[in-house]
């Protein structure tokens, strides 16, 4: 119905995730309107994303340097490593501003049934940081999801650890109750869990 | 006027949830009533999700579903029946009902209710949750032997699956679909008497009483197990344990 290179932009935009056929078309059109340097910007920044942008050689995150910035900044607190599942679970904990030790990017979570297992994600780096005969690690924040992976890999992470590093304080992120949400909605895992952690006043 | 048509309500269990699109997840259930049933949760991701974590795997649920255009219902309502939370705090555990949702995935893949099926998982789960300890080669076997019968395929192990001889049982033949005498063991493998007997003991006991044997045993009946799906059922049965 349209020439060839628009329907290859449509069918590439259709790619990205939570784009629909209607929405990849609606864009293709914006791209088609907009000026020829915005457009040229556009195709920049994805080529430029794919060049430059990798992992991080200490922590795994998105890094267009050998070290990401995190682990670049000597202002940041060597003795605590916070784990999380993906490069995107960094930037809501930097935006909390509540923590300013490193990170470690395991790169997903573990799951045999899918085939995801200890090998496949960046857990024996981690060991490797933390017994590093510089290592002044005392503390490892789990911060995987609290999903049933994110879970099990928190629990494998867990066991190992206390093996491997015992004088390591292994933590794991508070699960509850959202700020601002009604109880009565409050689903019974998360309550049982927000009770368990409850804190004295 | 067209009505728009009423929300189904039926049990189920989630057996896999995966991440779609910013925020949604789309489920894989298992029902009592409607056998596996593909459901889109639009927002279940967000913290702010009216479902919270009710919709994680595992969970025992009083379901709505709403059936619309496409092959996904999408999920309207949930009430918890059973979270398993004990369950969540053990790593054998975790493994374990993932294995046991996995083998309920892939031998009732269709709609076809099997309300004997949605029970018997519901049983396993509620037993890994209340005694997570139980997680292990044994009782993930015998779940496993009773799916099989679920199935229609249960290994015959009372005589020669061959020749019918009720003596001389020493082998397994998954084309066959059980035991084989020693004239007949050249179409299987060895089946040692501990493993035939754990084999049969577990489908003749609950599973909270399932019978435990030596390793060597229950490697020879899991491979029985995932000869006789391979054969019978055409599925391929992941291991029971993590390797």
């Amino acid at each position: 119905m349209y020439p060839q290179p628009v329907e290859r932009l449509v069918t590439e935009l259709g790619r990205l995730p939570g784009i629909g056929s209607r929405t990849a078309q609606r864009l293709a059109f914006h791209i088609l309107r907009a000026s020829d340097e915005e457009a040229a910007a556009l195709a920049d920044s994805i080529r430029e994303v794919k060049d430059r942008v990798g992992e991080c050689e200490r922590c795994f995150n998105l890094a267009d340097r050998p070290l990401c910035p995190i682990c670049e900044d000597p202002r940041r607190d060597d003795s605590v490593i916070c784990v999380v599942e993906e490069p995107s679970d960094v930037l809501p904990m930097e935006r909390t501003h509540e923590y300013r030790g490193r990170y470690h990017v395991l790169g997903g979570a573990l799951s045999p049934i899918d085939g995801v297992d200890v090998d496949d994600l960046h857990i024996a780096e981690l060991y490797a940081r933390i017994a590093e005969a510089q290592s002044s690690v005392s503390e490892v924040v789990l911060a995987t999801n609290p999903t049933t992976t994110g879970e099990a890999t928190a629990l494998h992470l867990a066991a190992a650890l206390r093996e491997r590093s015992p004088d390591v304080a292994v933590t794991r992120l508070a699960s509850g109750l959202p700020v601002g949400a009604d109880l009565e909605y409050a689903d019974e895992v998360t309550l049982g869990k927000a009770f368990a952690g409850r804190r004295a006043l | 006027m067209v009505g728009v048509p009423a929300p189904l309500k039926t049990q189920g269990i989630v057996l896999r949830s995966l991440r779609y699109a910013e925020a949604d997840r789309i489920l894989h259930l298992y029902t009592p009533d409607l056998g596996r049933v593909g459901a889109i949760a639009k927002g279940v991701r967000k913290p702010r999700s009216r479902f919270g974590g009710r919709l994680e795997p595992f969970f025992h649920l009083h379901l709505l579903l709403h059936r619309g255009r496409g092959e996904l219902m999408t999920v309207t309502g949930a009430e918890t029946v059973a979270g398993h939370p004990a369950l969540r705090q053990d790593a054998g555990a975790l493994d374990a009902a993932a294995r046991a949702c996995d083998a309920v995935a892939r031998l009732f893949e269709t709609s076809e209710p099997h309300p004997q099926v949605f029970w018997l998982l519901a049983n396993e789960l509620g037993l890994l949750d209340r005694e997570p300890g139980r997680a292990g080669h044994a009782n993930a076997l015998a779940f496993r032997l009773k799916l099989l019968v679920a199935a229609g395929i249960a290994p015959q192990l009372s005589g020669c699956a061959s020749c019918g001889d009720a003596e001389h049982l020493i082998g397994f033949s998954g084309a066959a679909g059980g035991v084989v005498c020693a004239a007949c063991e050249a179409s299987g493998f060895a089946l040692e008497r501990d493993a035939h007997a754990f084999m049969a003991d577990s489908l003749g006991r609950p599973l909270a009483e399932a019978p435990d044997a030596p390793e060597r045993a229950l490697r020879q009946a899991e491979r029985a197990i995932i000869e006789t799906a391979e054969h019978h059922a055409h599925v391929r049965l992941r291991p029971a344990l993590a390797a």
